[in-house]
């Protein structure tokens, strides 16, 4: 199992759980949950990084290697955006947004690996 | 009836039409941000690879993209007239993944289950039947003052 895959999802996981349990005892977003999607958005970074060195090393992408890309460079711009957009208004609700951040994340991490494992879909 | 948010005052009435980017508001434009560019890309990468193997669902895919932005964009702008433009474009989006749910679930050949709202929207764990009904009761929480 791919160890980026695993910590990604974990990050993204432990970030959404924060988010949304901030939002349930309806506190406005605070650091906690700011540096969550910071994390987020940080491993996301790492995890570009990695690929690039991954795929220089010659272990290449199965499936789309364009689609691969186009997931990795939208899931960069979801943390930063849901950043955007939560602390323009702060309130409980933004700590939902980024929530809703970190699963969207998830998702696309899964997705991901299946294109690199070239799993067929969409 | 007011359960207002607490402590601070606001500072200011909101503008006519700000509450429906506001509250619960806000996390709504977020789903509906999310939705938009994921059939967007979706439909961008299905009509540009395979348009030809089921030229109506990955039609339907950018339609459902298209309704997606409008939806986004027309909810999170204040005024009465960004108020309809969203009623239309919720609306059509409640009627779409209805009916190409109906039609995935029975004209399987022409719906291979790849568009957002194939089989009432299964693949995305029916986030799209939720969103519309959602984004309705929202809107009609947030009716403009003058009808």
């Amino acid at each position: 199992m791919d160890p980026f895959f695993l910590i990604g999802v974990i990050v993204c996981a432990v970030s959404a759980v924060l988010c949304i349990g901030a939002g349930v005892l309806r506190r406005p977003p605070n650091d906690i949950t700011i540096l969550s999607i910071a994390a987020v958005e940080l491993l996301l970074l790492a995890y570009t990084v990695g690929a690039v060195i991954r795929q220089l090393a010659g272990e290449p992408v199965l499936g789309e290697a364009w689609e691969f890309w186009g997931y990795l460079l939208t899931a960069l711009l979801v943390p930063v955006g849901a950043f955007w957009w939560a602390i323009l208004e702060k309130t409980r609700w933004s700590n939902f947004v980024l929530g809703a951040a970190g699963l969207t994340v998830f998702v696309m991490l899964f997705r991901m690996e299946q294109i690199w494992d070239g799993v067929a879909g969409l | 009836m007011s359960r207002s948010e607490h402590g601070a005052v606001p500072a200011a009435p909101a503008p006519e039409g700000a509450g429906r980017a506001s509250g619960p508001g806000r996390l709504l434009i977020a789903v509906y941000g999310v939705f938009a560019l994921a059939a967007t890309a979706r439909a961008a990468f299905q009509i540009a690879t395979k348009f030809d193997q089921a030229p109506l669902a990955y039609l339907l895919s950018a339609f459902a993209a298209v309704v997606y932005v409008v939806a986004t964009v027309s909810l999170a702008r204040p005024g009465a007239r960004a108020y309809r433009v969203s009623v239309v474009a919720v609306t059509t989006e409640l009627v779409g993944v209805i009916a190409v749910g109906l039609l995935s679930v029975l004209d399987a050949q022409a719906f291979p289950s790849e568009t957002v709202w194939s089989a009432f929207g299964r693949g995305y764990g029916f986030v799209p039947l939720l969103l519309p009904v959602l984004g309705l009761l929202w809107l009609r929480r947030n009716r403009p003052a003058r009808a």
